[in-house]
């Protein structure tokens, strides 16, 4: 069962005390009292389950490192080529270097500034595009054919036509990360409403929901699933777009700043904005990620078990 | 009869259901009249594939006829409402809302107030031995549980008839039997006349004040039953000489039935 018993709730927050106990190989469980031990038991459960995970996240990333700190340091050369490539220290260095001024800083909320806003405007038309082409026939008929033909285009194939068409260098680049996400989004919205179960549509109308309650209260959470699957797909291609926008183009912005560095022979700066850009993608996935846990709390559990 | 303290008259008139065009057509109903007086409790049983689940969606207004009509309370059905309350053979409930707002979802549609709508779906709850469970989502009980929600949520909106689709078709036998009980406590609670669909025998003897019997596609009504057993029922009445007989007779006339369903599958390959 998830519910937490009543004796573990009532529990205050962790002594130093009990800290040390868990610390220690062996605590007296004999002088501890029950729900304590209890206490205890869970979290030591809590341990192995997570730490085992933690510990595999942590090897893989010292892997990385490791083999790219060996790579450089041995100036490795086969077939690939490290003997350009800077060091861990360097890059370190370099981070360093980049926070005593604001333009790092400046490049990053760049970038930020068009990944939400064009994400934004993706996500609204996507959801909104996408529930009408999954519940009404015509407004498929009518819109499918467009969206396959502009589907197959990738992003950055938009750049040229990108400039030519909006006023603005920014808002060409959020035109970019725009078209980048829409698809995702809209088509696992529309797969969300095609997949709806149709039992649940029967039960709202012999409820008495007309068809706006039945669009609010049945379609609209039952796709959120699908959206959200949309939203995390759509994200990463949406970074993806964005940055060979900015590298083409841009002024500003994480992609611009790498593809400076490469101009500039200043290869650390290079692997610094490569770092930067991950770090940024996975924060804005762990973002979609929470947001859908917390809009959706039913999704904790399957067949009577939390997942 | 029953009648005078029930409510809900359902009235099935010469309908035919036709599902397909040209080559491709199949007469899934043929011609079947029945009816569901106020406060009674009938069965529908058949071979499957007989059209017993579309003559539910039928009264249910999920579906139109392709001839025939049916009415409630003389009023011809046109599409679904709450004045049908219905129970699926699937799982229905909305998995993103907790048990209690399940069954309040019909009274919520209806725009009635949150504290009146509370109190209803905990009484109901209550009555379905859930009130434990009223803050915990669909997917988090078991099948029994949830079709237990399934029924009180589709009483919540005080319907007129219950139409029930092989509700306990997906439940294990010890569940199965529990839940039949269950069910003739709530309706002897409720008083709504109920449309019951099954294919198990006995689950319809137990049930019911009427039987109909369906053929094999397509479906006709081929007989109709009256079980005289004494109400309140309990599971010890299925061991009675009369239940058993009951039993027997529906058997024989299902199982020719089921040997020309089979028969007319057999020969379509």
């Amino acid at each position: 069962m998830t519910v937490p018993s009543p004796s573990s709730l009532d529990m205050g927050p962790l002594t130093s005390a009990e800290a040390q106990l868990m610390a220690a190989p062996s605590p007296a469980p004999a002088a501890l009292p029950r729900a304590r031990q209890k206490r205890l038991r869970q979290l030591s459960r809590h341990w192995r389950r997570h730490g085992v995970t933690l510990l595999l996240a942590a090897s893989s990333i010292c892997l990385l490192f490791a083999f790219w700190y060996l790579g450089t340091k041995y100036q490795l050369e086969a077939y690939i080529r490290f003997k350009n490539v800077p060091t861990p220290a360097a890059v370190l260095q370099q981070a360093l270097e980049v926070t005593s001024s604001s333009k790092f800083l400046v490049n990053v909320l760049s970038s930020v500034r068009r990944i939400l806003l064009g994400f934004a405007i993706a996500t609204l038309l996507g959801v909104g595009l996408g529930l009408m082409i999954g519940k009404y026939q015509r407004v498929r008929e009518f819109c499918m054919p467009v969206i396959e033909v502009l589907r197959p285009i990738p992003a950055i194939a938009w750049v040229p036509m990108s400039i030519m068409l909006w006023p603005s260098n920014e808002a060409s680049i959020v035109f970019i990360t725009f078209v980048g996400a829409v698809f995702p989004i809209l088509l696992n919205t529309v797969h969300g409403v095609h997949t709806l179960d149709r039992v649940l549509l029967n039960a709202g109308r012999s409820l008495g929901a007309n068809e706006l309650q039945l669009f609010w209260f049945i379609i609209l959470p039952g796709v959120l699933p699908s959206v959200f699957t949309g939203l995390a797909v759509g994200m990463g291609v949406a970074w993806v777009s964005l940055i060979a926008a900015e590298m083409i183009s841009g002024q500003f912005g994480v992609g611009y700043l790498t593809w400076e560095a490469y101009s500039l022979v200043n290869y650390p700066a290079i692997v610094l904005g490569m770092l930067t850009i991950g770090v940024l993608g996975l924060v804005c996935s762990g973002a979609i990620h929470m947001v859908g846990q917390l809009v959706m709390p039913w999704r904790a559990f399957v067949n009577g078990e939390r997942r | 009869m029953t009648g005078a303290v029930g409510k809900g008259l359902v009235e099935v008139k010469n309908l035919g259901v036709v599902y397909g065009r040209g080559d491709a057509e199949v007469e899934a109903v043929q011609a079947v009249s029945l009816s569901v007086q106020p406060g009674e409790f009938v069965s529908l049983i058949g071979p499957s594939g007989c059209g017993k689940s579309s003559l539910l969606s039928i009264v249910a207004g999920f579906m139109k006829p392709t001839s025939g009509v049916v009415t409630l309370n003389g009023v011809p059905i046109q599409k679904p409402g709450s004045d049908r309350g219905v129970v699926f053979q699937q799982y229905s409930l909305l998995p993103w809302l907790t048990v209690r707002k399940n069954v309040e979802f019909g009274l919520r549609m209806s725009g009635q107030a949150r504290a009146p709508r509370e109190d209803a779906a905990r009484t109901l709850l209550r009555m379905a031995g859930l009130s434990a469970f009223e803050n915990h989502f669909p997917d988090q009980l078991s099948g029994g549980m949830k079709q237990r929600i399934g029924i009180v949520r589709a009483l919540a909106t005080s319907p007129e008839v219950l139409l029930m689709d092989e509700p306990f078709g997906a439940l294990d036998t010890q569940t199965r039997t529990v839940m039949q009980e269950i069910l003739t406590d709530i309706w002897q609670k409720f008083r709504i006349s109920v449309l019951f669909i099954t294919h198990d025998i006995e689950e319809s003897v137990f049930l019911s004040d009427r039987v109909y019997v369906m053929t094999a596609r397509p479906g006709r009504i081929k007989a109709e039953i009256k079980v005289p057993l004494a109400r309140p029922r309990s599971a010890d009445m299925t061991r009675s000489q009369q239940f058993t007989d009951l039993v027997n007779d529906l058997k024989g006339l299902i199982r020719s039935e089921s040997l020309a369903a089979m028969g007319s599958e057999l020969s379509c390959h």
